[in-house]
């Protein structure tokens, strides 16, 4: 079996890129206090708690504590917490689910006296147009009907990547659990008996997301994709969608605010505070009112518009490896490959130690490719170098992977930098052959287009592309002196996300990007 | 996002964190606030203890500070899972105060505290569920019911469970679409949360016809059905309080086991829990809160908490039976006959040595 999540290391490399990445500028907020402040807690959240700002904001105004979060994907803090590397940066921790972290003993160890605030079950959100076209009434839909539809072709939908996010692996063990008849927690025997299933399911996917929140971007603007799989209390706040939990079965986050073991009996006096304050009946009202989940205390009402039938709950796995073996099976077998081409520059700006860091980089991410994935490399100086296409096969990944890192050593740096035109060549390059993969372009540059087409060049050649290259998205990496504005152009441009690794670093802009392939 | 900026600085790996340390650290500094607003003709003696999570809200009532400063005593307190106190240094401290027996023995060995530990107070371990799932396992003979409480007949779950029935194999479940799948309690890890392991001490006492398990013949006869009973749950909350919490918001597993005083606190406070049953099963287990005392100070708050009268009536009003006598609990849930019963008539099942119930959870989840 082959994992294929980020190796040690990376994680605290992503959590820096992801902490810088979500302030605005270096001048606007304060770095975090190295040290705990009294009355100030340095949160550890997962990333869709981004929506609780206004609730934290009245929380203050009430108990005088500030609450300071550093967003994260839930798979990445549990890392970070594994690595114990949470301990004395943060006060406390708060996940959309704890469930992944009892699963890592390392983890659990690290957090105590973990108090639910409230709860959102994964849903599925279809558009009105087609719940109408398929019949569905919200209370009437199975997981099995789910998979007919998609079997039908009736149905497309997105889903953000298991292996970094809750809800992604939430809805992971929903649809495992009700395509296998599952009838307790699921086991090995289970996922392999259910694989078949599993794969006409997941041929629905057709988008995939390292975030939620790209992921909706990503889904208006392709426009053409049925359904989201994601947390009830995201459906809901879109209003577009028919927001269905299906009949048998959901995984419920429930949004844990836990103290960190390592802390002080002060520290911990503030996270109960903070805790009791958010689970007062005015605050658990404001929470279902302004989020759309689901309150915890008998006496609120859950807000207007959220089904009160009740649903059979899923059991998560209980042992790490039934969780990973279900992960794996996904990257490798279940879902769609991914099919990427990495247009690296190489020009002479990145000679010395930027190329020495590309090479690590690209080395280490060779441990992170899945079965069945296609990655060519591109690199370019004053025009593409070389065009080599490598295929992970399950038969024989190391075959595929040794290619890569021997590509890689063979990279050398010269030349201007043709950004345009090498981009141009890797849209050729992919092609109109839709192979039902995952197909997008990571850009790597360390400085500004100097040789070849010119921006507006490439925006004419993009505009006329036909619609299915058209949804190949660039992840353009921000690096040495390259130019943000350039690079924010070409992500917004072809519906893709810039990635900073001047802040963070290579590798873990690199792993990033992982969650989007 | 608005997430703030953050660096790591260079972290040090600290490898096996024990928890002791951490505790005992984080209490150098304590100041309690509001102090001196008291009775201040009585000097107060400062007791340190370590409490079970479930009775930390008792402890900071302003009530209990109040009865107890009238007593001359401050209480201080830092909460630790019942089942991880069997590891603490109990240095700088007065008292520890599990929320049960096995745990509080093994603390009592260790610091050579002799018996009898004070028990101030208990509570049985029940199983709350919803009007229609308590409904389904009356008709098909597992529970008898009673307006808003029941019996849960341990015998027949457990052979139900022994034979992997699920709720679509019981009548009258098809009119409930969240009665499906595998049927089971929902407990809390019983290797490390106490009513996961008094779950064991209950379901192994009645596999065992009745008696409690002492050796490792008795070990090796219940632990496969306890093994079904924990490895079909998958993952498991960490404690009670969590579980309770998933369960009265509506999401969770139809029947959760909890600690009666989880839900007498809840409905005392004035709290409705939709269509709410509690189920008492006819074998179960109390959880006794234990005071294990390490110094004079401590044993004398032991005492105190079994035998003040003001403070046995505000334990009940957490849901606590104090010992001896029912009049307080009976008092105190008055109002709340048709979910609870005052007088227990259930069969109490003695709970094994903290060394067999920690064999027992750890073949139970398969470690």
């Amino acid at each position: 079996m082959r994992r294929t999540r980020a190796s040690l290391g990376t994680a605290a490399a992503l959590a820096l890129a992801l902490a810088a990445a979500g302030c605005t500028s270096a001048a606007d907020t304060p770095a975090d206090p190295a040290e705990y402040v009294p009355g100030t807690l340095r949160v550890l959240a997962s990333s869709e708690l981004a929506d609780m700002k206004p609730v934290l904001e009245r929380v203050e105004k009430d108990t005088g504590i500030t609450v300071r979060p550093t967003y994260m994907g839930t798979l990445d803090a549990v890392d970070l917490l594994a690595e114990g590397r949470a301990k004395d940066v943060y006060d406390a921790v708060w996940l959309s689910s704890d469930d992944h972290l009892r699963l890592r003993p390392d983890a659990a160890r690290q957090v105590v006296s973990e108090t639910p605030v409230m709860s959102s079950p994964v849903a599925i959100g279809v558009k009105d147009a087609t719940a109408r076209r398929l019949g569905w009434k919200p209370d009437g839909v199975t997981w099995s009907d789910v998979e007919k539809a998609v079997a039908d072709g009736d149905l497309t939908y997105g889903m953000t990547d298991p292996a970094r996010s809750h809800s992604g692996f939430a809805t992971l063990v929903s649809v495992a659990s009700g395509l296998s008849g599952a009838q307790s927690a699921l086991t090995d025997a289970d996922v392999a008996r259910a694989a078949p299933r599993l794969k006409e399911f997941f041929r629905g996917q057709k988008l995939t997301s390292g975030s939620s929140g790209w992921l909706a971007t990503a889904y208006d603007r392709r426009g053409d994709v049925d359904a989201l799989l994601t947390y009830e209390s995201v459906l809901k706040a879109r209003k577009d969608l028919t927001v269905i939990r299906p009949r048998d079965g959901v995984v419920t986050a429930d949004y844990p605010l836990s103290s960190l073991a390592s802390t002080s009996e002060d520290v911990r006096d503030d996270v109960r505070r903070l805790t009791d304050a958010l689970r007062s009946p005015d605050i658990q009202r404001l929470i279902t009112e302004e989020t759309l989940r689901r309150p915890v205390v008998p006496s609120v009402r859950p807000a207007a518009g959220l089904d009160t039938t009740r649903r059979r709950e899923l059991p998560f796995p209980g042992s790490r490896s039934v969780a990973d073996g279900l992960l794996d099976a996904y990257e490798n077998e279940l879902r769609r490959p991914s099919r990427t081409v990495y247009v690296l520059d190489t020009s002479g700006s990145m000679e010395g130690g930027r190329l020495d860091r590309l090479k690590a980089a690209l080395t280490e991410l060779t441990g992170d490719f899945r079965d069945r994935e296609e990655v060519t490399l591109m690199p370019f100086g004053s025009g593409v170098k070389s065009v080599r296409t490598h295929v992970v096969r399950p038969s024989d990944p190391k075959a595929g992977l040794d290619g890569i890192r021997a590509d890689t050593r063979r990279l050398s740096a010269s030349g201007d930098t043709a950004v345009y035109t090498s981009l141009r060549t890797a849209y050729e390059h992919l092609g109109a052959a839709d192979r039902d993969t995952f197909t997008s372009i990571v850009l790597m540059t360390d400085g500004e287009n100097t040789e070849g087409a010119s921006p507006a060049d490439f925006d004419a050649f993009y505009r006329g592309l036909p619609a299915a290259e058209r949804r190949v998205p660039v992840f353009p990496i921000l690096f040495g002196d390259s130019d943000r504005d350039e690079l924010e152009h070409i992500a917004d441009l072809t519906g893709g996300r810039l990635f900073d690794a001047r802040r963070g670093s290579l590798d873990g802009a690199f792993e990033e990007i992982r969650g989007y392939q | 996002m608005s997430g703030s900026a953050s660096t790591l600085p260079g972290v040090r790996r600290i490898a096996g964190i024990v928890l002791a340390v951490l505790l005992i650290g984080g209490v150098v500094a304590a100041v309690v606030a509001g102090r001196d607003t008291g009775d201040t003709s009585t000097a107060t003696k400062t007791v340190r203890g370590v409490i079970g999570s479930e009775k930390a809200e008792f402890f900071a009532d302003p009530e209990v500070v109040k009865a107890l400063a009238a007593e001359g005593y401050t209480v201080r307190t830092e909460t630790s899972g019942s089942w991880a106190m069997d590891g603490l240094d109990l240095k700088g401290y007065d008292f520890a105060f599990p929320s049960s027996k096995a745990p509080a023995d093994e603390l009592a060995e260790k610091y050579r505290v002799r018996e009898p530990l004070p028990r101030p107070f208990y509570s049985p371990l029940v199983v709350v569920a919803h009007r229609g799932a308590a409904e389904v396992l009356s008709r098909n003979g597992l529970a008898t019911l009673e307006k808003d409480r029941g019996v849960l007949d341990m015998d027949a779950y457990l052979t139900a469970a022994e034979a992997g029935r699920t709720w679509q194999q019981l009548k009258g479940a098809d009119r409930y679409g969240e009665l499906a799948g595998l049927l089971y309690i929902a407990t809390t890890d019983p290797t490390t949360s106490s009513s996961g392991a008094l779950y064991l001490a209950a379901a192994s006492n009645v596999a065992n016809d009745g008696r409690v398990v002492t050796g490792e013949a008795d070990i090796r006869r219940t632990a496969p059905l306890l093994h079904d009973l924990i490895s079909v749950q998958g993952a498991q909350q960490p404690s009670s309080d969590a579980a309770f919490r998933d369960f009265v918001s509506g999401a969770g597993n139809p029947l959760v086991l909890v600690y009666e005083s989880q839900v007498a606190a809840l409905l005392a406070g004035g709290q409705k829990v939709d269509d709410l049953v509690v189920l008492y099963p006819d074998t179960t287990v109390n959880s006794d809160h234990t005071v294990v005392p390490v110094t004079d100070e401590g044993r004398a708050l032991g005492e105190l908490l079994s035998t003040d009268p003001e403070l046995r009536r505000l334990a009940a009003r957490y849901g606590f039976r104090p010992q001896g006598s029912a009049k307080e609990f009976t008092a105190a849930t008055a109002a709340l006959t048709t979910y609870l019963t005052p007088r227990l008539t259930v069969r109490q099942a003695p709970v094994p040595t903290s060394e067999v119930l920690h064999e027992m959870a750890r073949r139970a989840r398969g470690r």
